[in-house]
């Protein structure tokens, strides 16, 4: 027999983690609706996640790589760009979307129970699909290229974990700003244009000043795109430093991130 | 806690912040900028700031199978207690403990997304609802014959009609099988036959010794269903016990004239001040028996001058039915105009309404129906009947019967209709 205690939280730690796994369905569900409502009524559909990262890698390619001769650490710069396009455009639609997921999703929080962490979950894990597709662009490119993979192909999926946590790290914060002030809707676009450029995916790391390294890697997208390359195109080994300063600001900033949000959730459904 | 007790709440209470309108700071400039009139002005936020319990040290107990209606007025604190035992928001203060699993409807339909089809949406809002993706694969054949909506299953949802929506978002929910079900005016909806399906839905729940919380504003429903009742006001539940007796409590109270809304008074040129119902004889009354007479007198205020107004009087059921409207434009009464107090009584006809629960709204326009001078909700009564009910219509009027003796009446018919 299940028994609810209902009462005030108390305490920043009491964080409830096992009710999200007790919910996983719901998760999937919801991962499921976005997907169906998203490719429901575009016309070329699945087509967008090819076209928008290869429109993206060509004009980047003209414009940095021909015109400004942007180093590209020996690599063709298309395949340079594109990937460290791939878990950049991951990012950028994880992070805009899951910012704007709480009040998307008002209704429900009005409505029903169910854990909130599993609305900003479900938005990062969505666009994976749509990074799935676009990898399948990159094997061509490879092949296309003659660029043969590395073992360090293996530790891709460790690097766009840590891209997902990235952004569900940031959208924890500020999802729950959003409920409160509707500015943050405004701010994400610029937030993720200005971070795009605070990131090496038009440059290599190595363009970087060598003393400015570990405060570069407080970007943790640069630890992520850095490990990219290296998994992908077998460049340099990443900057040991610069990956792990990145990994651990990441894990710092999660964990407080869910410390926030679950403070934040008590009083959603009455702000929303 | 006894094993019997589904639910126990204790000493619950919920505070709102109140934001008016100056004080809502829906973007960050906002903020920064009252944060900064607040620290030069001597008036700084915390003094402005003004909360409200929407429920006071609300204690209850719920014994497993027990259905138990929740009556009150608008802002008493019954959704906010439904809300708070769906965990859809916390108690400020207080704590309670359920036992088995729970069900929640507040609203119909909740988790549909209009641009996915109808065997989408029974997934999705299953899942939302609570079931497991099992649970609705198993149940997806029942919850779509009960919908009856079979032919419109691979259409979205937006291009239903809102009484198919409606159908299908209550489907899946019904059959959502919890121990404690919370139902918020859910049965409210639809059309009749389709209230009828729900009742049963209710009612075979009641026998599975379901736990049901029922919110509602039709007292039909709640009598056809609790066997007992709440009746709450101001976050405070005034009255616990039997169902018959809540709704008597309830509706003495909400005989007052307090109901007039007041703050919308202040749009319309015409205010109503004083509303008192009697009978023919002028006594104070709020029970009519069925076929009684009643004389309203209604205390109006125009802070200007209307010209040629025509006042409405309607007489509306608690399922929101608008049963009968007296009006003087149509009942031959003219009145030139109405400036400053004045004060009009009327007599109606031997009211023939089935027996339930009214409201007045009074309504005053101008001649033509065109303009609103003022729209307000007065006091509410109660007919009395032994066997008349919503399910005899509005009204019952006797009409003559006989049995024809002269059977040629039928043959002369069907010739005519071969010729």
């Amino acid at each position: 027999m299940d028994v609810t205690v209902i009462q005030p939280s108390r305490g920043l730690f009491n964080l409830d983690l096992k009710g999200v796994w007790q919910y996983r369905e719901l998760l999937f569900f919801l991962v499921w609706r976005d997907l169906k409502v998203r490719y429901k009524q575009a016309a070329i559909g699945v087509g967008w996640a090819i076209i928008q990262p290869l429109l993206t890698m060509i004009i980047f390619t003209i414009i940095f790589g021909e015109m400004a001769k942007i180093p590209s650490d020996g690599i063709p710069y298309p395949i340079f760009s594109y990937a460290a396009l791939l878990p950049w455009n991951y990012f950028a639609q994880a992070l805009t979307r899951s910012s704007a997921s709480l009040v998307g999703d008002s209704n429900l929080l009005r409505k029903v129970y169910f854990p909130r962490l599993i609305i900003p979950l479900a938005t990062v894990v969505t666009p994976l699909f749509d990074f799935a597709i676009s990898f399948l662009i990159l094997l061509v490119m490879m092949a296309w290229y003659g660029v043969a993979p590395t073992w360090g192909i293996a530790a891709l999926p460790v690097f766009l974990l840590f891209a997902l946590m990235v952004a569900l790290a940031v959208s924890l914060w500020l999802g729950p700003i959003n409920v409160r002030y509707r500015d943050v809707g405004y701010a994400i676009p610029f937030l993720v244009q200005i971070w795009m450029y605070a990131s090496p995916i038009v440059y290599p790391v190595s363009l970087v000043p060598e003393k400015w390294r570990v405060l570069y890697g407080l970007n943790p997208m640069a630890g992520v795109i850095e490990g990219f390359r290296w998994a992908l195109l077998g460049s340099k080994s990443p900057n040991l430093l610069l990956v792990s300063v990145s990994v651990l600001f990441t894990l710092l900033l999660l964990l407080a991130g869910v410390v926030f949000f679950k403070r934040m959730e008590r009083t959603f459904a009455d702000i929303i | 806690m006894d094993n019997n007790i589904a639910i126990q709440v204790d000493k619950i209470s919920k505070q709102y912040d109140l934001i008016s309108e100056r004080q809502r700071h829906d973007t960050i400039r906002e903020l920064i900028t009252e944060r900064f009139r607040s620290a030069f002005s001597r008036n700084g936020r915390a003094q402005t700031r003004h909360t409200f319990w929407a429920l006071k040290d609300v204690s209850l107990q719920v014994n497993k199978g027990e259905i138990l209606g929740i009556i009150g007025n608008n802002g008493a604190g019954k959704s906010t207690l439904l809300k708070i035992l769906s965990r859809v928001t916390e108690p400020t203060t207080g704590s309670a403990v359920i036992r088995g699993r729970v069900g929640s409807l507040l609203e119909v339909g909740t988790g549909f997304h209009w641009e996915l089809t109808g065997r989408e949406n029974i997934y999705l809002s299953g899942a939302i609802l609570g079931m497991t993706k099992e649970e609705i694969s198993e149940k997806f054949d029942e919850i779509v014959n009960f919908s009856e909506l079979d032919r419109f299953l691979d259409m979205p949802v937006k291009r239903y009609s809102s009484g198919m929506y409606v159908r299908l978002a209550f489907s899946v929910a019904a059959h959502l099988r919890p121990d404690i079900l919370l139902l918020d005016e859910v049965l409210s909806v639809g059309d009749l036959d389709f209230q009828r399906k729900c009742m049963d839905y209710a009612k075979s729940l009641k026998e599975d010794n379901a736990t049901i919380l029922l919110v509602s504003h039709n007292m039909f429903s709640i009598k056809s269903m609790c066997s007992r009742a709440l009746c709450m006001e101001d976050g405070k539940i005034l009255f616990d016990g039997p169902v018959a007796e809540a709704i008597e409590y309830y509706e003495r109270n909400s005989s007052k004239i307090r109901d007039l809304r007041k703050d919308d008074a202040h749009r319309f040129a015409v205010h109503l001040t004083d509303m008192t119902l009697s009978d023919e004889e002028g006594n104070p009354c709020y029970v009519f028996d069925h076929g009684q007479r009643m004389r309203i007198r209604l205390k109006l205020k125009a802070t200007k001058p209307v010209h040629d107004p025509n006042i409405i009087v309607a007489f509306v059921r608690s399922d929101n039915v608008n049963c009968i409207n007296f009006c003087t434009a149509l009942d031959g009464f003219t009145l030139p105009s109405i400036d400053g107090e004045s004060v009009i009584e009327l007599l109606t006809p031997n009211l023939k309404l089935v027996a339930e629960f009214y409201t007045i709204h009074v309504v005053v326009r101008d001649r033509s129906f065109q303009n609103l001078h003022l729209f307000q909700i007065g006091p509410s009564f109660h007919i009395r009947h032994d066997l008349l009910n919503p399910h005899f219509g509005v009204f019952h009027e006797p009409a003559r019967w006989s049995l024809c003796e002269d059977v040629s009446v039928r043959s002369e018919f069907s010739a005519g209709k071969g010729v």
